[in-house]
Order: C-alpha cells, then sequence, then structure tokens
C-alpha cells in the first residue's frame, strides 16, 4: 500500500488540488445546484403532482427525482472539468502539472477527478433530500451503480476534453447549455417518452441522454422506456469514447500542448 | 559525469507552420551557471519549453542528465520558473508550494519541511495564506522561484526570473540564485538583463531564428566581437548574423 501511495503521490496530489476546488468554491459548486434541482422536485413534483397522473405506476413527483439527479450529477461533472481544464491553459498552471513526474493516465484521472467529486457531493445531498420530501425508493442498487459509473465516466471526460479545445469561455459553456442541458430535457426527466406521439418517441431514441436518465431511473425506481441492457449499453459506449478521447490528448499531447 | 542537459538535433515546428527552432545542439555541463541570451522569438522559450514537455517536439532528442527528458526520472530533476507568472489562482502561497512538491513526488512531511523553509529563503512566511492573484508582483515573482526550487531539483530553469521586478529584489534574487549555484545546481538562465548575465553566467549562449550562433564566456565573446561589453558583444553577434 506504502508503495502503491508513493508511486502515485502525484496523481493523489493532483485529485487533492481538483477536490479542494471543488470544496473551497462549495456554494457555487455544489449549494446552488442542488438548490435548483431540489426546487424543481418541489415546485414541479409536489406543487403539480396532484394535478398529474401517475407515470408507469409511480407518482409524479417521484417519477422526475431520478432524472433531475442524473441531469445535476452530468452537468457538475462536466462543467467543473471543463471550467478547470480550460482555467488551467488559460492562466497556464497546468504547466506545472504538465512538467511534473506523472504519467499522462495520471494527469488525465486528476484533472477528471474534480467532476467526479461535485457531481457525487450534488447526487448524494439530492437524494436526501429527495427521500426526504418524496420517499423515492432504490429498487436496483446494483444497476444505480452502475449508470452513474457511466454518467460519471462520460460527463467528467467530455469535461476534460472541452477544457482542452476551448479558446474562450463562451465556447467552454456551449456544450453544457445548448447540448447537455436542452438534451436533458428532452430526454425524458420530467416525462416518459411513452406518452409523446409519433414521430417525437423515435426522435428521442437518438439522444444519447435519454438512454442514461433511464438507466438512471431503472435504478431507482425499477421501470424504464427502454430495456435497461441497451440503455447501459448505450452509455457506457459513449463513455468509453470520451474516455479514450480523453485519454488520447494526454498520451500524444495534441491539444494539450503546443 | 553525464551532462546536465544534451539536446540533439532539436526542431520544432508550430501546428500553424512557423518553424521556432532547427536542428538545435546544446550541452551544458552539469554544475554549471549556462546563460542563453536572444531577441524575442529567438526560441529560448521554445527550447525550455520541449526541456520541460510543455511542447510537442517535432525532431531531436534531450538528455537530463543521461535520461530521456519525457522520463519520469528527468522530470524530477528539472525545476522551472516560467517567464510568465502561472501561478494557481485557487491556491494560497502554502499551498502553491505543497501541491507542487506533491506533483514531483514529496512526501507530506518533506513538503511541509521543505515549504516553510522556502517561505523563509524568499520572505513569503507572512503571505502563507494569501491566494495568488492578491499578491504583489514581486511576491508572485519570488514564489515562482521557490516553486521552481521546492522539489530540489538538480537543473533550474529560469527563464527571465527578473523580469518586472525592482533592483533591489532583483539583487536579493542574484543573491539567492548565486548561492543556488554554488551548492551545485546547474542552472540555466534566459534574461534580457545583460548586465545579469554578465553577472552570473559562467558560460553564454547566444541564439537568433532559432540557432545558436555564438558560445563563451562573457569575456570570451567580448574577445570574440572586440567589444568593451557584453552588450556590444551581443549587438554585434546578432548583427553579424542579420
Amino acid at each position: 500500500m506504502t508503495a502503491l501511495v508513493q508511486r502515485h503521490r502525484g496523481l493523489i496530489a493532483l485529485c487533492s488540488r481538483e477536490a479542494e476546488r471543488v470544496l473551497k468554491l462549495w456554494s457555487q459548486t455544489i449549494v446552488a445546484p442542488v438548490l435548483a434541482s431540489f426546487l424543481f422536485i418541489l415546485v414541479f413534483g409536489l406543487s403539480l403532482g396532484d394535478r398529474i397522473r401517475e407515470i408507469d405506476g409511480v407518482p409524479y413527483e417521484v417519477f422526475i427525482v431520478p432524472g433531475l439527479i442524473a441531469m445535476a450529477m452530468a452537468q457538475a461533472a462536466y462543467s467543473n472539468n471543463s471550467s478547470s481544464v480550460f482555467q488551467g491553459r488559460a492562466d497556464r498552471y497546468l504547466n506545472d502539472v504538465l512538467s511534473a513526474p506523472m504519467r499522462s493516465w495520471e494527469m488525465n484521472l486528476g484533472l477528471s477527478f474534480g467532476g467526479i467529486v461535485r457531481a457525487l457531493a450534488i447526487g448524494v445531498s439530492l437524494l436526501v433530500l429527495a427521500v426526504a420530501v418524496t420517499d423515492v425508493p432504490v429498487r436496483e442498487p446494483l444497476v444505480l451503480v452502475a449508470a452513474v459509473t457511466i454518467l460519471l465516466v462520460l460527463f467528467a471526460s467530455l469535461g476534460v476534453v472541452v477544457g482542452v479545445y476551448a479558446e474562450t469561455w463562451d465556447q467552454a459553456g456551449f456544450v453544457n447549455n445548448i447540448v447537455i442541458l436542452p438534451l436533458s430535457f428532452l430526454g425524458g426527466v420530467f416525462y416518459s417518452v411513452e406518452l409523446l406521439p409519433s414521430p417525437w418517441q423515435e426522435i428521442s431514441h437518438v439522444n444519447p441522454i435519454f438512454f442514461l436518465i433511464n438507466a438512471i431511473r431503472y435504478g431507482f425506481l425499477g421501470t424504464s422506456d427502454v430495456p435497461i441492457g441497451i440503455a447501459l449499453g448505450v452509455t457506457a459506449a459513449l463513455a468509453l469514447a470520451c474516455a479514450a478521447w480523453s485519454a488520447a490528448m494526454f498520451s500524444n499531447g495534441r491539444k494539450l500542448k503546443a | 559525469m553525464p551532462h546536465a542537459l544534451r539536446i540533439r538535433g532539436l526542431t520544432k515546428r508550430y501546428d500553424d507552420g512557423f518553424l521556432a527552432v532547427q536542428d538545435f545542439d546544446l550541452d551544458i555541463e552539469a554544475g554549471r551557471f549556462f546563460g542563453l541570451l536572444g531577441p524575442n522569438g529567438a526560441g529560448k522559450t521554445t527550447m525550455i519549453s520541449a526541456v520541460c514537455n510543455l511542447i510537442r517536439v517535432t525532431a531531436g532528442e534531450i538528455d537530463i542528465f543521461g535520461e530521456p527528458h519525457d522520463s519520469l526520472t528527468a522530470r524530477r530533476m528539472v525545476g522551472l520558473s516560467e517567464q510568465d507568472v502561472n501561478l494557481d489562482r485557487f491556491l494560497d502561497v502554502e499551498e502553491t508550494l505543497l501541491y507542487h512538491g506533491g506533483y514531483f513526488g514529496m512526501r507530506r512531511p518533506e513538503a511541509k519541511r521543505r515549504a516553510a523553509e522556502m517561505m523563509d529563503v524568499f520572505d513569503l512566511r507572512a503571505k502563507a495564506g494569501v491566494r495568488a492573484p492578491k499578491l504583489s508582483g514581486g511576491m508572485r515573482r519570488r514564489l515562482l522561484l521557490a516553486r521552481a526550487l521546492m522539489h530540489e531539483p538538480r537543473l533550474v530553469i529560469l527563464d527571465e526570473p527578473t523580469a518586472g521586478v525592482d533592483f533591489e529584489l532583483r539583487l536579493e534574487l542574484w543573491r539567492y540564485i548565486r548561492r543556488l549555484h554554488d551548492e551545485g545546481t546547474t542552472i540555466l538562465l534566459t534574461t534580457h538583463y545583460l548586465e545579469e548575465a554578465d553577472e552570473l553566467c559562467e558560460e553564454i549562449a547566444l541564439i537568433r531564428d532559432g540557432h545558436l550562433i555564438a558560445r563563451d564566456s562573457a569575456d570570451g565573446l567580448r574577445e570574440t566581437y572586440g567589444a568593451d561589453s557584453l552588450a556590444d558583444a551581443y549587438v554585434r553577434a546578432m548583427g553579424a548574423v542579420g
């Protein structure tokens, strides 16, 4: 164990730095997104819940919880890493990491770690609050763990990739505002796509976040609009692609180094 | 004993096609105080960035104390103080040093001891809890140097370390750098202050358009170019190839 720690001391330091950045800015990085998602649960779930019939045999205020948690976690993992890496490049303090005696995968993993910490902190906080007000169950814990792991890999890696490619703050925020957020809303956070008429129901199946939300929802509620194997498979394939892209950038230095 | 730095055939062409350094060779013996002088755009920072793995090298080999520059062993032996102030805005002075120590494989107690030592040496103790953006220009420059030396590197690369600092601090930094060299550390210094190179360096290389055009002691360069001062020798050397 001591030898392992010694061998990866650089990675441990970089993970600590990324986690510390999240915790130092806790009011922005954790409290604000938890509050925003919790307000969705209160406003859409509890206040409108009485007027909306059950979906898949689940009360509406319970039905929306998994999607809201997934959306908040995805946005947190992505935006944390894209902003941290972009800031490190813009201010050039990333050079301290790039010149250090760390392996390329250690740099990649270390810079991904902040988004993972932030997403987990938000997910756990929201879960506790949601259980308190909606009594949402966790029917398939193993599926939930698998789906959350895939979510973390996918969006933490995507954040690092965009943080490396972005040339401006606008570009770093673009993917979140123009891609992740709209696709999350259209991916069935607030409704089951089976309620949609054709062709919107079919179109929903080309939205990757639809599969992710369904995988998370299956972990909580044991119900999904698509078979759970397909939901996990599609999102795992995307996560692997993003992780491979991020790993390749650190391995060959393209875009990361001039 | 291997050279502290050995560069063979270094070529760097950036993605936009700009050829910054071409077929560049350089040897620096261990324990030397070596100066690298040249105008802006000569290729000094490109060369330093290549040594420190901050850019992708187009061609060539770089060894540090006999180890390939991209190996973990070589990286551990180099300390870099960059020309631009590039401090982590989220960290205070002590954290900056401790995290740097961690990146370079130092154990926590060892890093704490060394960070305390560096803060004392560079008169940063009173600012230990202050974040980098709130430090004065001089304090940031001290912190950059302290960070470069934190992991006790055998080769210290100082890219214009006294740019923009007042005369008193420059003298103070000179004193510290000279002491470091006396302790056996190899130093590679780039500077636009020719009196700084004259004062500190045992050997000086002049570089222009990515090529080495002269290399000697300050006295040797004065003699070669028939100049009274290093500044005159520099102007004549640059003019000779211009």
